[in-house]
């Protein structure tokens, strides 16, 4: 029971961290909580579905493809959803567009896919038992992203400023960095780490449109435990997400399972309202 | 005598009644085609029922005017697509009923649409028939009206139920349904109808459709002794996933429960094909072929004059014959009593014992409206779909 419990929470919870990361990714160089996250890594599984299974694409070509389609959906989302509504950040309109776009994307996706879960393809059938890869994959494609995130931020010119205007965009602005471009490629590299929670989760979430909102929600707790923009904690907060539902799975089972899920969530928010890893922000009095 | 303004009046009123009483109706009335309104799901989420019903409705109408219809009257099917959406479905009812006055409804085809609808229909002394399974739907006193063709929700337990006592030999069960209303109160009532029996249901448990892993639920019941594990969901994923886990537990125990569990959809899910072995889902005598592969001659009848006209390889025999059972039903009325009146086609309807249908011998009395027969109702070898129809379960001569 313990070993289920932890191959299938930390698989689900790599997927949460991933969606988390996603979000975080989306929000560092807008300020803008975009709900396309979860239909990004719903988006995942479809196409990666699509490719492999109904395409006969190889994986060597149905990732990068999946990636580059995902990362298409992540830029028009900014052109179309975020970009209009900048100027007036403080009147949250944001949470109208991205839920628009998002409940456009879900519906063509039922529409044009199915509305039945259909199935994902083995990836490289290895393991059985709790070392399946669909255990595995999930928790090493969020490893991968993370350390290349950490690599992008803190090695490269280019992962600088994406930090700079994250930390303040008017300053970035100032000093002559292309901000404009840096938001419309930081959507772009949500849209690929939300392909790839999909694409990695595909075999535990199956290509379903309706998973999107399952993602959105779920995705977003580890967000909100770890602290805004914070990815690390996402991480952290994602995987211990996944373990704790799946050890209230065990022990409460079904619709109570949740209830403890958002019980904890809640206890938490309000014991650490910036997130057990984010920093109290300051106001101006 | 003096014949006053008056008496000339009433005496050619009296005359025009007479007359109009004595004299055949319009030629109008009788060339009028016979209405009848068609609510169902085409497109959309759930569409594949109302898609595989349509078939046997159009059939069913091209073949009566094909003959030359009912007493000469043509049938003219009125669809309208709700989408699943009750909203859609009760415009389109007051749509059907007060403007292109039908003579009688079929469908909506699910439960949630039929319950926004039926008070609606009532009101209206709408003769309506419909396939729709919760309970509550058919009361003879509050809607005389309405008419169910296809099992009710409590039959379909009732079956199950009768096949893990009396086939599987299980006292203990778990209940499995999914987290929406229907999973919920289908799940409940099943736990107390083996209870009434003096069985136990070990386990009952609502599960979310889309948790990913369902090894802690499957891990439950196992633990607490289930000999059969009963399914009340319509979710081909959770159904999937339940038998994927039940495999790498290497553990045998049967479901049974919902027709979905015999869905097509499932195949595609399950990793592989043993994984649907020991799976018995509800089903009809009627669409069900024996040991010889062979169907009721009845339904090998119809199979026989649908062949190359409707598509059965995507779809379910029940839902087609219970579509040509529906149009089949509305013209029988017609031509049993020569009218399209409301009252005469529900007093036909309340006479019907049986009606030999092709989905089944439907029972119709005044204080029946459930029409569809108990012994119908059997279960199928989940895996053994061939052109919409399933072989029987183990156990049924």
């Amino acid at each position: 029971m313990l070993a289920s419990i932890v191959a299938s929470g930390l698989a689900m919870g790599a997927v949460y961290a991933l969606i988390g990361i996603t979000y975080n990714t989306m929000f560092a160089t807008s300020r803008v909580m975009s709900f396309t996250a979860g239909m990004l890594g719903m988006l995942g599984g479809v196409l990666g579905s699509l490719f492999m299974l109904r395409w006969g694409l190889p994986i060597l070509v149905s990732l990068p493809l999946t990636l580059l389609a995902c990362a298409l959906v992540g830029v028009v989302t900014e052109f179309v959803a975020v970009r209009p509504v900048l100027k007036s950040l403080d009147q949250h309109l944001y949470v109208l567009s991205t839920l628009a776009v998002a409940l456009m994307i879900q519906q063509v996706t039922a529409i044009e896919w199915s509305t039945e879960p259909r199935p994902f393809p083995s990836l490289l059938p290895m393991g059985s038992g709790m070392w399946d890869e669909k255990y595995w994959l999930p928790v090493i494609a969020c490893a991968v992203t993370v350390a290349g995130l950490e690599y992008l931020y803190r090695r490269t010119l280019v992962g600088r400023a994406f930090l700079a205007v994250a930390e303040d965009n008017f300053a970035a602005k100032a000093l002559g960095l292309p901000e404009r471009n840096l938001r419309v490629a930081s959507y772009a590299m949500a849209g690929a780490i939300g392909a790839l929670a999909g694409f990695s989760g595909g075999q535990l979430l199956l290509a379903f449109f309706a998973n999107g909102p399952l993602l959105n929600f779920y995705g977003f707790i580890p967000v909100a435990l770890g602290g805004l923009g914070n990815n690390r904690g996402a991480v952290i907060g994602g995987l211990a997400l996944g373990l704790f539902q799946q050890a209230a799975n065990f022990t409460f089972g079904g619709i109570f399972a949740s209830v403890a899920v958002f019980v904890l969530f809640i206890a938490v928010l309000l014991a650490a309202p910036q997130g057990l890893f984010g920093t109290a922000t300051a106001r101006r009095v | 005598m003096n014949v006053t303004r008056r008496e000339i009046l009433a005496g050619s009123a009296a005359l025009a009644g007479t007359s109009a009483a004595g004299l055949p109706r319009p030629a109008i009335a009788a060339n009028e085609p016979i209405r009848i309104g068609w609510l169902t799901t085409l497109t959309g989420p759930g569409s594949a029922p109302g898609i595989g019903f349509n078939r046997g409705v159009e059939f069913a109408a091209g073949a009566i005017n094909a003959a030359g219809g009912v007493k000469g009257r043509m049938i003219e099917v009125v669809t309208r697509d709700t989408q699943g959406d009750p909203t859609k479905c009760v415009n389109a009812t007051q749509e059907l009923i007060s403007q292109q006055k039908v003579h009688a409804i079929w469908g909506p085809t699910n439960s949630g649409e039929s319950l926004a609808v039926t008070a609606i229909m009532a009101r209206a002394k709408m003769p309506n028939i419909h396939p729709c399974v919760v309970d509550t739907l058919i009361d003879p006193a509050k809607f005389p009206n309405a008419f169910r063709i296809a099992p009710s929700n409590g039959q379909w337990d009732e079956a199950a139920r009768k096949y893990c006592l009396n086939v599987l030999k299980a006292k203990k069960v778990a209940v499995f349904g999914d987290t929406t209303g229907y999973g919920v109160t289908a799940a409940n009532a099943c736990a107390a109808g083996f209870k009434q029996e003096g069985a136990e249901a070990v386990v009952v448990a609502n599960i979310d459709a889309t948790q990913p892993d369902m090894t802690p639920d499957m891990l439950r019941a196992r633990n607490a002794g289930a000999e059969a594990i009963v399914l009340w969901t319509v979710s081909t994923g959770m159904i999937a996933r339940l038998l994927n886990t039940r495999a790498a537990m290497g553990w045998d125990v049967p479901f049974t429960g919902h027709p979905a569990l015999a869905s097509g959809d499932v195949a595609g899910l399950i990793t592989k094909p043993a994984n649907w072995e020991k799976v018995y889902a509800v089903g009809y005598r009627s669409c069900s072929f024996d040991a010889t592969g062979a169907l009721p001659p009845r339904s090998q009848e119809l199979v026989d004059r649908l062949a190359g006209k409707v598509n059965l390889s995507d779809s379910l025999l029940w839902w087609v014959a219970c579509g040509v059972d529906a149009v089949n039903l509305v013209a029988r009325a017609v031509e049993a009593t020569g009218e399209t009146s409301s009252a005469a086609i529900i007093g036909h309807w309340n006479a019907l014992d049986p009606y030999p249908g092709y989905f089944g011998d439907y029972r119709f009395t005044k204080e029946r409206h459930n029409g569809y027969p108990e012994d119908g109702i059997v279960m199928s070898a989940a895996n053994t779909a061939k052109s919409g129809s399933f072989a029987l379960a183990p156990g049924y001569g």
